[in-house]
């Protein structure tokens, strides 16, 4: 809350912090007298000053930064040293300094679409981009600065060819599922490793599938690398398999004291598509009708007057319907359950230090107000970095961070009749309340399955999930002679989770029975590792350039966590906050697990005139998690790289300014399965009633399997980087071949045996694909610039064998009426599995229909829906399912223009998928049940004897027997092209930011998600409300994805 | 690790060198670092010690029981499968499609409540058989004890046998503990025949291992022992074993000794079936055990009216309902078809403790719980302890009429008594002078209304291979057998037996053949 302190104060503050670093320059003029000043001004193509471009000595290393007027002051030792002026987007220029008599003017010029000198972090060192031999995709601050977000993986999103971000929810914070060139794994974690500052960091075993990477302050990362082909991952080896995000945390400057502060207002809208509910009028025809036809599809119930004439329950309920049984309500619950509330994030960053010591101190405010109700994240961040060179062979560092972070996942409870699932099923002639202020729910209408009201769900459950995350880690490089550096990093992760869960008393179908319910959980995640790894530069004979390293590491998790719960609450007053005040206690629980890494690495780099690269890398990693025999295991990788353009019949050309192509192999492993999965184990899960006392009972639990070893992905990659016309066009395309073998999986073993699984290592799995990137300098002039950046990545995954062999059913899908996902050998995974929907029986096919019985046993009738009977036998049943889509897309990919026009500056991205398809098992109530809830609008287009030619089944009574299965008519192209992000920025001339005496000033506004083309009847393609792995594009009832406009405002000071 | 060591060793010898050899040796020798022992559970080959682990072990087993009230998909429960194969029930929801395809009676392997049946009963096999091979090496423990603890386990190992060998026919015998490297982890299927012997040897063991007569604890006992072996034995007198006259004697005698020695009686009311107060007693020799603060009745809501809000609770499912063919079946005058007395209602308050109102079609009240629903003036609880029954004296009563009958030719007074017991208590006349033939089919047709919805028709269905048609009060063959209540739906030969789960035969090859049909 720094910010909002007074302004003295924060005068105060900002002083001291502007003289800091002129202390210790007038202590450094004292030891070198013979400095020579040089000063200068750096301005742009247009001769405007520009401010913050970084001025370096290439000998000693010392830097500056212009200021607002583009002028810089630097000390050099002798007039030859060269000075380096970089700034993004602009090419580098080198100059010597020259004698400082006169003041040196350099004039910037736009740089090509991709700079081949930015500096690109890779597993243990950092690498120039034109050295690079692997794949590997970068995002910088000023990218991420365009689309604000909460988190890492929603920044990411559409950023880099081969990475497929799905953003599957609306929540704020969201519900994120990446995945790296597709599937590696069947019942592993699918996700990448995350390595912040050099820190690994653990792979979560958080509530609501949250990783330790969530709680980052997205503000705070200065730049993402994502390492994708063999190559670079190996030198993660065991865990890189899913391949590895690297992020770099914003440091210290080393020009003096900076202040930034950035700030940004939102506010989410219904978004650009949305499901179509039946309104009142069309709901009391459509009850009607489901009435009448009940005559047909139950004649016998019907006879015995099972069924009531809704239009007489409807006279007896004066509070919803006039006395000639019209509706008095027609509510849009889509709208009662959403608000428009102000979001704010808050970025203050102070950040100083000289050619020594650097650091910074960043502290982040964010609440987040989503769509829906009641639905809010908050985070309040801060942290802590500092470098120093603390003698002329070591220097140490580190950074503390620390993140509280609140939020109320208002959307959970997926299956039941959760807070989305009735914004859909609530029926429209409901008022939100009665007029004494009572809720009105589906539960009040007579016959109706029940629940509560959207808005009465949204107000009375709290889910709110407090989690408290330290990410530490401190480092030392020490010289050990020249180009010889040995570097320690001792990390820490610290994942305090606290769930507070309550649901009301008078919540139908949620609580209501047990009148009200509290869970209460608490986790606790700590994680450390120590890693040292040596690193050997050197030039030898001119022609040989070496790097080495050498490295060892050691990491543990250890998780603690314990559950409380209670039922029967006397009022709704205590919420979660006193489980004692619960007239039935739930049993609590506790577990404790801890699991363990061990390894060695080491990579030689090698190249030859800096046209031949060359990479070789290996690790041998050990994991606690496998059986005895199997705890470590090798990860070798190769790779080359030729920079054809350094060739002699290239250089020089005016056409091919860049031209590299690289291929590595090599073999990356995976181990994230559960703790203790290779041991026999007894469990206490069983409860038995002995006296009406309950007696825990031990039995069995796991079974063992000593010989459990790693999962490998071996991967090929080629690929090929081309820039024209002075690297105006720059061209990176991939091809790649990856395939997992030794799957590790809980393989469904005979369950005679008592056991359900035995986690095993199964079979083989690819993935081959296809990434292109491409960006383009369209214009440059004086005034104007356009640039445009495209990519796609293609996919495709297949499974090569299965130890069972046969299917798999049942892993990594939900079970919706039947297995919705099945795993099969020669098709890819996350593939969908249902029977296929010819449409309905017409009246001509009623002699044929009435050969089936799939009704419930009843004589399947012209109007009910008629499948395809594969095997003939007049039964349909699950021979007769069949693989009817999958989730993942074909291929995916952004598009992205940037104008700039003087100081303004337009950006537009849009994102695109397609091939995928969505499994909206929303259909099955949003169809299939008419009369005991809301149905979808589509319903109005089902079978009546006029209209024969539908997929939809007769509207009847849910009682006279609905057809329901997970069929083709679920699964919808989810194909899409959105809207991500219009952006409008306007950046003040130095001449204003100059009298405000700021270095930086930028005001801009956004909408996100601002349209979106599909034919998906749904409210967003890309979803799931699943956490399984290969769940994407299933759902039942999605958080809706808002549209957001911000406004925001970049100072620096 | 050498090379970097001596790499610093020979260039520098700094701090640095130092730092990193105390890091060397804090860490070398840690081979200990990935070992992995698990805190939060236990390890089976050092537990089992004391006494308190036997019970630990047998609670398990119990637990285990409760399967049968397990979901099954949307709106359904395990329990369901026999009952709507039976024309007895159906179902008012439509929205589960392994209940649809039960109650069309196209249903395969693939079912899920096929293969929930096939798992629960596995899985407390598996409990029964730690029990019997990790009790006898507790020592010191009270021998007494343990052979009760020993009997209980066989009883429950042979109450899941009974079950798989009347659902699936021959299926695996496994009766120790299992391990991936067990020669029966991947089993074939096992004769019927010999699937029969290791019940009644099981069943004989526990007859003598010093169980009480009753017990309300809800354990096993001798009269639940017995009662089991006297099915068993009934069963195996008709199909698919075949075995005659000498098992009639053998259930008639099994089920006389429980008449004669028991000292059990039929409760008075129906309203006793399903009262709390009488859980485990008298009539209720064994039943699966509820307790809402453990484990809840979860059978409460998929047998209420769907959305009719006639309790509580505040969903109400109508999953499995009688037919009306069926509820129309019962003599006039049957008190077990009386609203609200006997096994049915066709009328309840509204909410539960409202108005009366008429629902217009019958519901099952035999296991309808009073508390957790509401009743007249009472509001419910939503929370059910209401115990699910397995064997009860009635059926005891009818076994033993029935097996008499049949070992001895004609019936004896006794069997006549037996009979008309559960005649008199609905309010019937009773029966005398009937042919063999005709006392057989009474007994049958006393069967089926009066052991209606407890998992019992259907296997008498499959022993008989004979179904009851509710139109015209008379026994028909089980093949070719039309539902009266659903004319479109037909018995053939292959539901005698329910198909291998599917999942079960892809992953164990040696699972072969299916049963045929399927």
């Amino acid at each position: 809350m720094l910010f909002f302190m007074g302004t003295d104060a924060l005068a105060g503050e900002s002083a001291l912090l502007r003289n800091y670093p002129k202390i210790l320059n007038a202590a450094f003029f004292q030891n070198s007298a013979q400095l020579i000043r040089i000063t200068g001004t750096v301005r742009d193509a247009k001769g405007e000053p520009l401010p913050g471009v970084g001025v370096k000595s290439v000998k000693s290393g010392k830097s500056a930064v212009t200021d607002a007027g583009g002028h810089f002051t630097i000390e050099v030792d002798s007039p030859t040293e060269q000075l380096t002026f970089s700034f993004i987007g602009y090419n580098t220029q080198v100059r010597s300094a020259g004698s400082g008599s006169s003041g040196l003017t350099i004039r910037m010029v736009p740089s090509a679409a991709v700079d081949l000198d930015d500096v690109v972090v890779i597993g243990y060192g950092t690498r120039k981009k034109s050295d690079l031999t692997g794949a590997v995709g970068s995002v910088k601050q000023e990218q991420l600065a365009e689309r604000p977000a909460a988190s890492l993986n929603q920044a990411l999103s559409g950023r880099i060819s081969g990475v497929q971000v799905n953003t599957n929810s609306g929540r704020p914070g969201g519900q994120t599922s990446i995945r790296i060139r597709g599937f590696s794994s069947i019942n592993s974690s699918n996700n990448p490793l995350y390595v912040i500052d050099g820190v690994i960091l653990p792979v979560g075993s958080q509530t609501q599938n949250s990783n330790a990477i969530d709680f980052l302050n997205s503000g705070d990362i200065a730049s993402v690398e994502v390492l994708k082909d063999a190559s670079s991952i190996a030198i993660y080896g065991a865990r890189g398999a899913n391949g590895v995000i690297l992020i770099t945390t914003k440091k210290g400057t080393a020009q003096g004291g900076r202040i930034t502060y950035d700030v940004d207002f939102s506010v989410p809208t219904i978004g650009p598509h949305r499901v179509e509910m039946l309104n009142a009028k069309e709901y009391i025809a459509t009850e009607n009708l489901a009435y009448e036809n009940a005559k047909i599809y139950d004649p016998a119930g019907w006879a015995a007057g099972n069924y009531v004439d809704p239009r007489i329950k409807r006279l007896s309920l004066p509070r919803l319907f006039d006395t000639s049984g019209n509706p008095l309500y027609d509510t849009d619950w889509f709208k009662e359950s959403t608000q428009n509330k102000l979001s704010q994030n808050h970025q203050l960053g102070f950040t100083g230090g000289n050619a020594e010591t650097t650091y910074g101190i960043f502290l982040n405010y964010r609440e987040d107000n989503g769509l829906l109700l009641n639905s809010y994240l908050k985070r309040y961040s801060g942290r802590f970095t500092m470098d120093t060179q603390i003698k002329k062979w070591i220097k140490v560092g580190g950074s503390l961070n620390y993140t509280n972070q609140e939020e109320n996942l208002v959307d959970i409870g997926t299956g039941g009749l959760n807070s989305v699932r009735m914004i859909t099923e609530s029926f429209p002639f409901l008022p939100v309340k009665y007029a004494d202020g009572t809720w009105a729910d589906n539960q009040n209408y007579p016959g109706a399955e029940g629940g509560s009201n959207p808005v009465h769900i949204l107000t009375d459950r709290q889910y709110v999930l407090q989690t408290q995350n330290v990410l530490g880690n401190v480092y030392t490089n020490i010289n050990l002679a020249p180009g010889l550096e040995l570097r320690s990093v001792l990390g820490a992760n610290v994942v305090t989770r606290g769930r507070n869960e309550y649901n009301g008393r008078t919540l139908y179908g949620i609580a209501f029975d047990q009148k009200g319910t509290a869970y209460l959980d608490n986790n606790r995640e700590s994680y450390w590792s120590f890693e040292n790894y040596m690193t050997y530069n050197k030039k030898f004979a001119k022609d040989h350039a070496v790097t080495g390293l050498l490295g060892l590491s050691w990491q543990e998790t250890n998780i603690f966590g314990f559950a409380a719960g209670g039922e029967n609450f006397s009022t709704d007053y205590f919420g979660p906050n006193n489980l004692g005040a619960a007239s039935k206690p739930n049993p609590g629980t506790s577990r404790r697990s801890s699991f363990a890494f061990n390894s060695y690495f080491g990579r030689l780099n090698y190249g030859y005139k800096d046209k031949y690269l060359l990479t070789a890398t290996g690790r041998i990693d050990g994991s606690s998690k496998f059986g005895a025999n199997h705890k470590y295991a090798f990860f070798p990788s190769a790779a080359l790289a030729w920079k054809v353009s350094e060739e002699d019949f290239l250089k020089g050309s005016r056409t091919v300014s860049n031209l590299k192509v690289r291929a590595s192999y090599g073999v990356t492993g995976n181990s994230e399965i559960n703790t203790y999965s290779s041991l026999a184990l007894l469990g206490t899960g069983y409860s038995a009633i002995i006296d009406n006392v309950r007696i825990t009972g031990v039995g069995t639990n796991r079974l063992a399997n000593p010989d459990l070893k790693w999962e490998k992905t071996a991967q090929s990659d080629i690929g090929i980087e081309l820039g024209l016309f002075d690297n105006r066009v720059s061209i990176e395309a991939d091809l790649y071949y990856r395939k997992t073998t030794d799957m590790l999986l809980a393989a469904p073993v005979p369950t005679s045996s008592g056991y359900g699984s035995i986690t095993r290592n199964i079979g083989s799995m690819e993935n081959k694909g296809l990434e292109f990137a491409i960006s383009t300098n369209n214009i440059t002039s004086k005034d104007f610039s356009w640039t445009s950046s495209f990519n796609i990545s293609i996919n495709k995954n297949k499974v090569l064998s299965l130890a069972t062999p046969a299917d798999i059913f049942g892993v990594g899908n939900p079970s919706f009426t039947n297995e919705t996902g099945i795993i099969r050998v020669g098709e890819p995974v996350g593939s969908f599995w249902g029977l296929k929907r010819l449409g309905t029986w017409s009246e001509s096919e009623r002699a044929e229909a009435a050969k089936y019985t799939y009704r419930g046993g009843k004589t399947l009738l012209p109007g009910d829906v008629k499948y395809l009977d594969v095997n003939g036998d007049y039964a349909i049943n699950d021979a007769d399912r069949m693989i009817i889509g999958n989730g993942s897309p074909d291929g995916w990919g952004s598009l992205t223009n940037t104008f700039k026009y003087k100081n303004i500056e337009l950006l537009l991205e849009l994102q695109y998928s397609y091939g995928n398809d969505v499994l909206d098992m929303s259909t099955h109530s949003g169809e299939d049940r008419v009369g005991i809830a809301n149905s979808y609008k589509t319903v109005l287009g089902a079978w009546t004897p006029q209209n024969q030619n539908t997929d939809i089944a007769a509207i009847r009574d849910t009682r006279a027997g609905y057809i329901t299965n997970v069929d083709t008519r679920w699964v919808q192209d989810g194909s899409f092209i959105r809207g991500k992000n219009l952006l409008l920025g306007y950046t003040f001339p130095a001449s204003v930011v100059e009298k405000l005496k700021l270095s930086r000033l930028r005001i801009y506004t956004t909408v996100q998600n601002f349209f979106l083309a599909t034919k998906y009847r749904g409210n967003d393609p890309e979803v799931t409300t699943y956490g399984n792995a290969f769940s994407q594009g299933q759902t039942f009832f999605d958080y809706p994805k808002p549209t957001t406009y911000m406004v925001g405002l970049n100072i620096g000071l | 690790m050498f090379i970097l060591i001596q790499l610093v060793m020979k260039q520098y010898i700094t701090y640095s060198s130092i730092l990193l050899l105390v890091v060397l040796v804090t860490f070398s020798g840690c081979k200990k670092f990935l070992a992995e022992k698990d805190p939060s559970n236990l390890e089976p080959d050092t537990y089992y010690t004391i006494p308190e682990h036997a019970e630990a072990a047998i609670a398990a087993a119990y637990s285990q029981t409760r399967f049968i009230g397990s979901g099954a998909g949307i709106f359904v429960a395990n329990f369901s499968m026999l009952e709507v194969v039976t024309g007895t029930a159906k179902t008012e929801t439509g929205q589960n499609s392994d209940l649809n395809n039960l109650i069309g009676l196209s249903y395969n392997g693939d079912n899920l409540l096929v293969r929930n049946w096939w798992n629960g009963l596995y899985s407390v096999i598996a409990q029964t058989n730690l029990v019997l091979d990790k009790v006898p090496g507790i020592s010191p423990m009270d021998e007494a004890r343990k052979n009760q603890i020993l009997g209980e386990a066989r009883f429950l190992r042979a109450w899941a046998y009974f079950y798989l060998v009347r659902l699936y026919g021959d299926v695996p015998l496994i009766t120790a503990p299992q391990s991936a490297t067990s020669e029966n982890f991947y089993p074939s299927r096992t004769s019927s025949e010999e699937i029969y012997k290791q019940i009644t040897d099981d069943l004989t063991s526990a007859e003598n291992a010093g169980l009480p007569w009753k017990d309300p604890s809800g354990r096993a006992n001798k009269g639940a022992v017995k009662a089991l072996l006297a099915k068993v034995y009934l069963t195996m007198a008709g199909q698919p074993l075949n075995k005659g006259a000498a098992y009639y004697k053998l259930a008639s005698d099994k089920a006389l000794e429980i008449i004669t020695q028991g000292g059990i009686s039929l409760f008075p009311t129906y309203g006793d079936l399903h009262s709390l107060t009488q859980e485990n007693r008298e009539e209720h020799m064994f039943e699966i055990q509820y307790l809402a603060t453990v484990a809840g009745n979860p059978m409460q809501q998929l047998l209420l009216p769907n959305f009719k809000n006639v309790s509580a609770y505040s969903d109400e499912v109508g999953s499995t309902v009688p037919t009306t063919q069926f509820y129309q079946s019962y003599e006039a005058g049957d008190l077990r078809a009386k609203d609200r007395e006997g096994f049915f209602y066709t009328s309840y308050y509204d909410g539960g403790n409202g108005a009366l109102k008429p629902l217009n079609a019958p519901y099952v009240f035999k296991h309808f719980d009073v508390v957790a629903n509401g009743t007249s003036g009472v509001a419910g609880t939503t929370q059910s302890d209401l115990n699910w029954p397995q064997i009860r004296y009635a059926d005891v009563l009818l076994v033993y009429a029935e097996a008499q009958n049949r070992a001895d030719g004609a019936p004896n007074a006794q069997a006549y008594t037996a009979l008309n017991a559960i005649r008199l208590r609905a309010q019937l006349l009773p029966l005398a002078g009937l042919s063999q033939t005709a006392f057989e089919e009474a007994v049958w047709r006393e069967r089926w209304h009066e052991l209606c919805y407890e998992g019992v028709t259907w296997f008498d269905m499959v022993r008989l291979r004979k179904a009851y048609n509710e139109a015209t009060n008379t026994f028909e063959n089980f093949t070719g057998h039309r539902f009266p209540d659903n004319p479109s739906l037909v018995l053939a030969d292959k539901n005698l037996l329910f198909p291998l789960p599917t999942a079960e035969m892809r992953n164990n090859p040696k699972l072969v053949p299916q049963n045929p049909g399927y």
